[in-house]
């Protein structure tokens, strides 16, 4: 019948003026984002090894990693910083740390009026929480094996 | 609610009286008055319809809509408009100045004119014209020679194309418009609006008149250039179409006539179809002006409805559907209703 499809189009128009709005009122009401949402980054300091992996992996070089030696002969991180404007959120960094130090966090909000504020110096603004002085649990046997392997690339570089 | 009438009568009183003025200085006062109110009448309207399509719209969409600024955001309009005055008024060089600039204003005037024979309820009406539906038609065709103005003198070719365009289509839907109507004035015997509301006591003329009521809401759309209708002015073709070069107050001239008329060919759709100021069922608790207003934005609601659910059409449909549908169907209408009348008397008598 004619106008058949007009009523059903007004029907249905009809039906989303009830219905709930989809609209998020975005700085009042937080999205709520999944749980591997690729924000900006966080770094767990304590359980840092100064690989330097993380700075290998990336394809761009943003990352740029400090350490001295301490009386152990053993790499303690003096300085991470990511040069957050050039970094193009591959997530290969991520993926290279061995002791899972170096994580994603939900923070979106990266927007700033200076751009060297953009950059992110992830060393000297740590918050120490307890959570991160656990050792870290070896889930698998691949990433138990993982840490050994590194002090060789370490040493042989 | 008589108390506007009694207000009215008041005023007259001690112009005349407590003045000293004559009867004419006296109602020239008056009129200048009531032409005042109906301007306040517009902005008022403008305010809350502006606000309720901005809603409704997102509604439709599943948004929010205005929410900022005042209750709901219905405080986000009064705050544009102080934008919009305080906005450069750019004339282009090239444009047809005295006409460009008269243009807004002749829309503005058309729109305040055809407010005068709108019968808010008994006795509240400006001028009880007793040709009035007749005055409203004519006044609704000037209405296309401001476009049309604003079109020519912008000389610009998205305006120029705009401005044609709604004079082909304004002038094209007037047609069947005025048949739809001419079926109401044939049943009420009457041009004058207050007798066609007062005729509808009993039955409003949308039962015997639903096709006519039909045709008319689908060609006031088209007269009042919305969507799906709003070919003058469709964004992806013509920009803004005739109003492309407009900005500041004369732009915002254009925008309150727009939804001025639509107010006004919604008053009349209620006088001549929903009974007027005649309360429902006889659920006189509301005064008449209330009822008639209810009536008013309810017709709103549709004419809304339509808009944000209908995506727009082609402009040859558009010609076809007017002159190969619409105004057989009004004429058909006309014919069937003057031998129903004929059939009633006959048997009446």
């Amino acid at each position: 019948m004619f106008g058949q499809g007009l009523i059903k189009g007004l029907g249905i128009t009809f039906g989303h003026l009830f219905e709930k709005k989809i609209t998020q009122q975005y700085p009042e009401e937080r999205p709520v984002l999944p749980e591997r949402f690729k924000g900006s980054f966080s770094l767990r300091v304590p359980k840092c090894i100064a690989c330097g992996l993380c700075s290998n992996a990336c394809p761009n070089n943003v990352i740029k990693i400090e350490s001295e030696k301490d009386e152990n002969n053993k790499k303690k991180l003096t300085g991470y910083k990511m040069m957050a404007e050039r970094c193009l959120y591959c997530g290969f960094c991520v993926e290279a740390c061995p002791t899972k130090a170096l994580l994603w966090n939900h923070n979106f909000e990266r927007a700033k009026f200076f751009r060297e504020d953009v950059n992110l110096d992830l060393f000297n603004s740590y918050v120490p929480s307890p959570e991160d002085e656990k050792p870290a649990k070896p889930e698998k046997e691949e990433e138990t094996a993982k840490p050994e392997k590194e002090e060789e690339t370490a040493q042989a570089s | 609610m008589d108390i506007f009438i009694k207000i009215a009568g008041a005023l007259q009183d001690w112009l005349m009286n407590g003045m000293g003025l004559s009867v004419t200085a006296s109602e020239l006062i008056a009129t200048a008055v009531w032409a005042l109110v109906a301007i306040l009448f517009i902005l008022v309207n403008l305010i809350i319809l502006v606000w309720m399509e901005r809603k409704l719209g997102a509604f439709f969409q599943m948004r929010r809509g205005p929410n900022r600024l005042g209750p709901a955001g219905f405080l986000q309009f009064p705050v544009d408009i102080v934008k919009v005055l305080g906005k450069e008024d750019i004339i282009p060089a090239a444009a047809d100045k005295p006409i460009y600039k008269i243009a807004s204003i002749c829309a503005f005037v058309t729109t305040i004119c055809a407010f005068a024979v709108i019968p808010f309820a008994k006795g509240m009406v400006l001028e009880d014209l007793n040709i009035g539906i007749f005055y409203f038609i004519a006044i609704g065709s000037t209405a296309t020679l401001s476009l049309l103005m604003a079109g020519i003198s912008s000389n610009n070719k998205y305006s120029f194309i705009g401005g044609m365009r709604t004079v082909a289509q304004m002038i094209s839907y007037e047609i069947p418009m005025a048949f739809s109507l001419l079926g109401v004035v044939m049943m009420a015997g009457s041009l004058r609006l207050t007798d066609i509301v007062e005729a509808q006591q009993n039955m409003w003329f949308v039962i015997p008149q639903a096709i006519a009521f039909i045709i008319y809401f689908v060609a006031t759309i088209a007269e009042t250039n919305r969507g799906p209708f709003d070919l003058a002015e469709g964004e992806q073709e013509l920009v803004a179409g005739y109003f492309t070069e407009y900005s500041g107050i004369r732009w915002a001239i254009f925008f309150i006539a727009e939804y001025g008329n639509l107010v006004a060919v919604a008053s009349i759709a209620t006088i001549m179809f929903l009974g007027g100021w005649n309360a429902p069922f006889g659920l006189t608790f509301l005064p008449p002006f209330l009822w008639f207003m209810i009536k008013v934005y309810c017709m709103i609601f549709m004419f809304m409805w339509v808009r944000w659910t209908f995506p727009r059409i082609r402009i040859d449909h558009l010609m076809h559907f007017g002159w190969k549908f619409l105004i057989p169907v009004s004429i058909a209408n006309i014919m069937v209703t003057g031998i129903g009348i004929y059939v009633y008397r006959m048997i009446t008598n």
